[in-house]
């Protein structure tokens, strides 16, 4: 390697910003398909959706320049600062948001609307890196475990109490980066575990998941009985499964509201009004009362959406009906198309090999992040990249599997894809944050660590 | 630097979804095509482009039904932004209220959905509509079609149309539900060439059925194909003439062209407007009709079955010479009727004895019950049942007792009894004597007015008929179907024609039955009828033909409880007859019948029912004092 003109040997990574550019600029096209009418057909309009895209995409560039002027140290320095500042953000949009899609999540600055959400997993990365990134963490220990989760969890529960369950789920991408930072393996199977239990709890009578539990703890231990610590270790997961469960049911049928409750059966697709009368009738410790259905949230079922969805992608059969004339797509048969079910526009204008081309270059954008993450010298610029391609991949993931039906409907944007600005903003910011850094990673010295 | 395996845990994180992805995508676009059916289902909407209906002329192109356009002003009430209501309340002449009633009205029907708001457009305010309308976004005007009847009357004939049933279209897969369809009369008959064939278009539309624009540039759409255009074989000015004539009577006149079998008026009394079952009042003035004592919807001409009193005379005449016990001199006496033991079929006061000839001039009972006796009693045959059988294979050669087949619709083939019929009323070995009124054409016999014009058509053309039709020609091409090209032969020898047509042409003239009504300068050859019923006085009627040498017209007249055949049925079929043939359709020689007829009213006198035929008939029938 070159060391010795350092300060002029900055390299952008131009295969991630041409995949970049693609993206976006396909993302504007489905846009586009999915909003355009007759009567609107200018793709500058900016009374559209399209037509404001196209002006994010341009705010964008000039973020994007803006950034690559800055010196890289800056984030390094900074990371704490923008934490606490979006932090705070979040603490004023508790009190004074504007409400959009049930969930307070906006900040109103004259007609545009700022979601403060979408630059907290900027600042979270930002911060997260920073501390690991700090001199004295060489091994984490449980005090900097502890640290971590703080620091992821502190945005996450803001955005929760916004009621913006989806983004608030995103922060769950950010123990990915931990993992890699040397987190054992068995927290995150820990954590499946426990959220698969949360999942089956609600669905399912509690007291047949709890004996369920004890028969496959029993045939573990009879299968492995010469091991000693076996007995041990089934009796610790069934006793920790059963009180986890019962303390799921408990809480859901007698603590949380109606419309809590409610919001969360949507999430995980269940039909409101068929939910409350089978649940009420199960054999449970904790009988949900039907009467306290909330009837004005039922309304609220995204089972149409995903059912459109499916649709939506099969009407593409091998080919697609080509750019802006999918029926279901013109039709406007599939709500928040130009958001979160953009991908349904790729299904059915492009067919089995386009969206199959689409996932190909997508996996392979978030799969070279991850490989630039890994090249980084120092664990600054290593783990902020290991947290863009995290964020990245677990919108990926949970947009498109929901839009596919195979992931329940939780309402976040597939990055560069999906139309808004904030969106479009915070995903430019973190990726090109993490370019400049990588661009400049040669006039790094090798971190000690 | 730290390197671990866990990249590699990532990419292989990263693959597996990838793959889970790229599967789904395969099963959900290639493997399970229900998505792709629902897609086109969902996300299209056929629109139906109506084609204009046939319409229907007469034999001299004159207009009877059309098509007319109808403007509806609609309005998308989710659509009605601030607009001019006043402006717009002034150009449809009617206040605020009531334009915003009918705002709320749509709006609560589908808020989303255009609806009308001002149906049937007058066309003043149609046109002062046209310039404003540009200032109202959410309205415009849809173009209706209904069918419109140049005529008030001949409403049997023409038919009308209505909504096609749940039941028919699950069988005809044609007709979508709103649609209509021709249900009686030519619409219905006609239907298939009349209708066309539908358009389609095929817009993308969102999920509030809002169009889109076109789907896939139009390529699965088609132009509708117009109705074809059909000639009806009707004199309209003869049509209407007879419903003229008709007026106030209770009855029916068949006119047909001998020639050719073409109908030319089919005239039901009482009879209504076409016109009334279109449009919004359709299903109003339907059920008035149906409720009318009076049974306007009744079609006499093709369902009512009548005795056919003495015009029956002329077909047992042609059945006895054929069978060979009647000749053009053979006479037989009458005192005052035929008298058989206690039987005594009543005659009026006349020359005796008659030939054949004569016979039908003066419309002598006795003379046919002796040749009726004749047919029965013949030995060539084993027994009276079989010369019975043999009898009523004749009347089905002239049409009677079997449908004539004409092209319209709920034809009823008259009456004619089987032997099986007389066996379980008068024992199984029944007699002639049992049945001797059908000789004179009373009892067990009905023909319809149709039949009866179908009687006088085989006789003058001296021995066969085509099936009577109301359509002259179909379309640009002037078809006409097949069926009516074939000749229809009676089962009687042509020869045996002449005496009974001079007999015929006889009536008319001095001395015969209905001497008073002939028309000067026309051979009419024609019989009367006087049928006995039950219900009330007896029924007036007249068959018909002339000229007497290449006939053009035969008729049948049908008054009911007219009295005696040359009291009604005579005068209207004569009156018929001279509008059609003269070249001045509208001078008479005889403005003193025209007169009469148009100025008499029997409607008070009627029992309000057409006859049916009962097992009690002969009872009341017995003994017979008929009049000719």
């Amino acid at each position: 390697m070159n060391y010795h003109r350092p300060e002029e040997n900055i390299r952008i990574d131009w295969l991630t910003v041409i995949i970049y550019i693609l993206i976006v600029s396909f993302g504007a096209m489905n846009i586009y398909s999915a909003n355009s009418t007759i009567d609107h057909t200018f793709i500058f309009d900016l009374t559209m959706e399209y037509g404001k895209q196209f002006l994010w995409i341009g705010v964008a560039a000039i973020i994007v320049f803006l950034i690559l002027l800055l010196d890289p140290k800056f984030f390094n320095f900074s990371g704490y600062g923008i934490y606490i500042i979006v932090i705070i953000m979040l603490l004023i949009l508790l009190g004074t948001g504007v409400i959009n899609k049930g969930a307070q999540a906006w900040f109103k600055i004259g007609s545009f609307k700022l979601q403060p959400s979408e630059f907290a997993k900027y600042a979270t990365s930002l911060a997260l890196a920073k501390y690991l990134g700090t001199f004295d963490v060489k091994f984490l220990g449980r005090k900097n475990i502890a640290i971590c989760f703080g620091i992821i969890l502190l945005p996450m529960a803001l955005t929760l109490a916004q009621n913006d369950t989806g983004s608030a789920l995103v922060f769950v991408s950010f123990f990915l980066v931990l993992y890699r930072e040397g987190l054992s393996g068995w927290y995150l199977v820990i954590g499946l575990y426990m959220a698969a239990l949360f999942v089956f709890t609600i669905l399912f009578p509690s007291l047949y998941l709890i004996f369920g539990i004890l028969l496959i703890c029993g045939a573990v231990f009879y299968f492995f009985k010469k091991y000693a610590q076996m007995l041990w270790l089934s009796l610790i997961v069934f006793f920790a499964s059963a009180i986890f469960i019962l303390s799921v049911d408990f809480i859901f049928a007698k603590v949380l509201q109606p419309h809590q409750q409610q919001r969360i059966l949507v999430t995980l697709n269940q039909d409101v009004a068929e939910y409350y009368p089978r649940k009420a009738k199960e054999f449970s410790l904790f009988k949900i009362d039907a009467n306290r259905k909330d009837k004005k949230a039922s309304k609220r079922d995204y089972s149409y959406n995903v059912r459109q969805s499916k649709i939506s992608i099969g009407a593409g059969r091998w080919v697609g009906n080509g750019f802006n004339n999918g029926t279901q797509t013109k039709a406007k048969l599939v709500p928040e198309q130009h958001t979160d079910f953009i991908f349904c526009t790729v299904g059915e204008e492009y067919g089995f090999i386009g969206s199959t081309l689409f996932v190909l270059v997508y996996i392979f954008f978030i799969g070279r992040l991850y490989y630039m993450a890994e090249r980084q010298k120092n664990v600054f610029s290593r783990v902020y990249g290991y947290c863009t391609a995290s964020v990245i991949f677990f919108h990926f993931f949970v947009n498109v599997g929901m839009a596919l039906g195979v992931l329940p409907v939780i309402g976040i944007p597939l990055p560069f894809m999906s139309y808004g600005g904030s969106s479009l903003f915070s995903f430019s910011m973190m990726l090109f944050t993490f370019l400049k850094l990588d661009a400049n990673r040669v006039n790094e010295i090798s971190s000690v660590y | 630097m730290e390197r671990n395996g866990k990249l590699l845990v990532f990419f292989i994180v990263l693959s597996v979804i990838g793959v889970i992805f790229i599967t789904r995508l395969f099963f959900l676009q290639i493997v399970d095509t229900s998505n792709y059916y629902k897609a086109l289902a969902y996300g299209s909407n056929e629109i139906t482009i109506y084609p204009a209906r046939g319409t229907i002329v007469d034999r001299n192109g004159k207009l009877l039904v059309y098509n007319d356009a109808v403007y509806d002003l609609m309005a998308v009430p989710k659509n009605i932004k601030s607009i001019d209501k006043v402006k717009l309340c002034n150009v449809l002449q009617i206040d605020t209220i009531e334009l915003n009633t009918r705002i709320k009205k749509a709006s609560r029907y589908n808020a989303r959905e255009a609806s009308i708001i001002y149906k049937s457009l007058p066309f003043n305010i149609y046109s002062q509509l046209q310039e404003i309308l540009y200032d109202y976004p959410a309205f415009f005007i849809e173009t209706k079609i209904d069918r419109r009847y140049n005529i008030n009357g001949a409403a049997h004939l023409l038919g009308y149309m209505g909504e096609v049933s749940e039941k028919q279209l699950q069988v005809e897969k044609y007709y979508k539900p709103g649609d209509t369809k021709g249900v009686s009369g030519m619409e219905k008959s006609y239907e298939l060439y009349l209708r066309g064939k539908k358009g389609k278009r095929i817009v993308l539309v969102d999920k509030f059925s809002r169009q889109q624009g076109s789907f896939a540039g139009g390529k699965f759409d088609s132009m509708p194909v117009a109705g074809q255009n059909i000639i009806a074989s009707i004199d309209l000015n003869l049509q209407e003439y007879g419903e003229q004539l008709m007026k106030n009577k209770f009855g029916s006149i068949v006119a047909i062209e001998p020639a050719t079998g073409e109908v030319l008026s089919i005239v039901n009394s009482p009879n209504y407007d076409p016109n009334v079952l279109v449009g919004q009042s359709r299903n109003k003035n339907f059920s008035a009709l149906l409720l009318d004592p009076r049974k306007p919807l009744f079609n006499r001409a093709l369902k009512a079955p009548y005795p056919p009193g003495s015009t029956f005379k002329t077909v047992q005449a042609l059945i006895g010479q054929q069978e060979g016990v009647l000749f053009p001199d053979t006479r037989y006496p009458c005192h005052g009727g035929y008298h058989m033991g206690s039987l005594t079929v009543g005659c009026h006061s006349h020359a005796s004895p008659l030939d054949l000839e004569s016979s039908i001039q003066q419309s002598c009972n006795a003379y046919y019950c002796f040749v009726y006796r004749k047919i029965l009693d013949n030995p060539r045959y084993s027994s009276v049942q079989e010369a019975y059988i043999k009898w009523t294979q004749y009347l089905n050669s002239f049409g009677i007792g079997i449908k004539t087949e004409i092209d319209l619709p709920e034809e009823s083939p008259g009456i004619v009894k089987k032997t099986q019929y007389f066996e379980k009323v008068f024992g199984k070995n029944w007699r002639s004597s049992n049945v001797i009124s059908l000789s004179i054409g009373q009892g067990e016999i009905g023909l319809t007015p149709l039949q009866m014009a179908n009687v006088a058509t085989v006789i003058a053309n001296r021995g066969y008929y085509f099936t009577p039709h109301v359509v002259k020609a179909i379309g640009d091409e002037k078809l006409l179907p097949e069926k009516f090209k074939i000749k229809h032969k009676a089962l009687i020898d042509p020869t045996y024609y002449d005496s009974i047509i001079a007999g015929m042409a006889r009536v008319c003239k001095p001395g015969g039955t209905a001497g008073r009504t002939g028309i000067e300068g026309i051979a009419i050859c024609a019989k009367t009828g006087t049928a006995q019923n039950p219900h009330g006085a007896h029924h007036s009627i007249f068959i018909a033909f002339a000229p007497r040498d290449n006939p053009k017209i035969a008729i049948a007249v049908v008054v009911e409880n007219g009295g005696y055949g040359a009291d009604y049925a005579a005068p209207i079929a004569n009156l018929m007859i001279e509008r059609y043939l003269a070249t001045d359709k509208t001078k008479t020689t005889r403005q003193d019948m025209l007169d009469r007829m148009l100025n008499s009213n029997l409607v008070g006198s009627s029992i309000y029912d057409a006859p049916k035929p009962d097992s009690t008939l002969r009872k009341t029938l017995l003994p017979l004092t008929i009049k000719p």
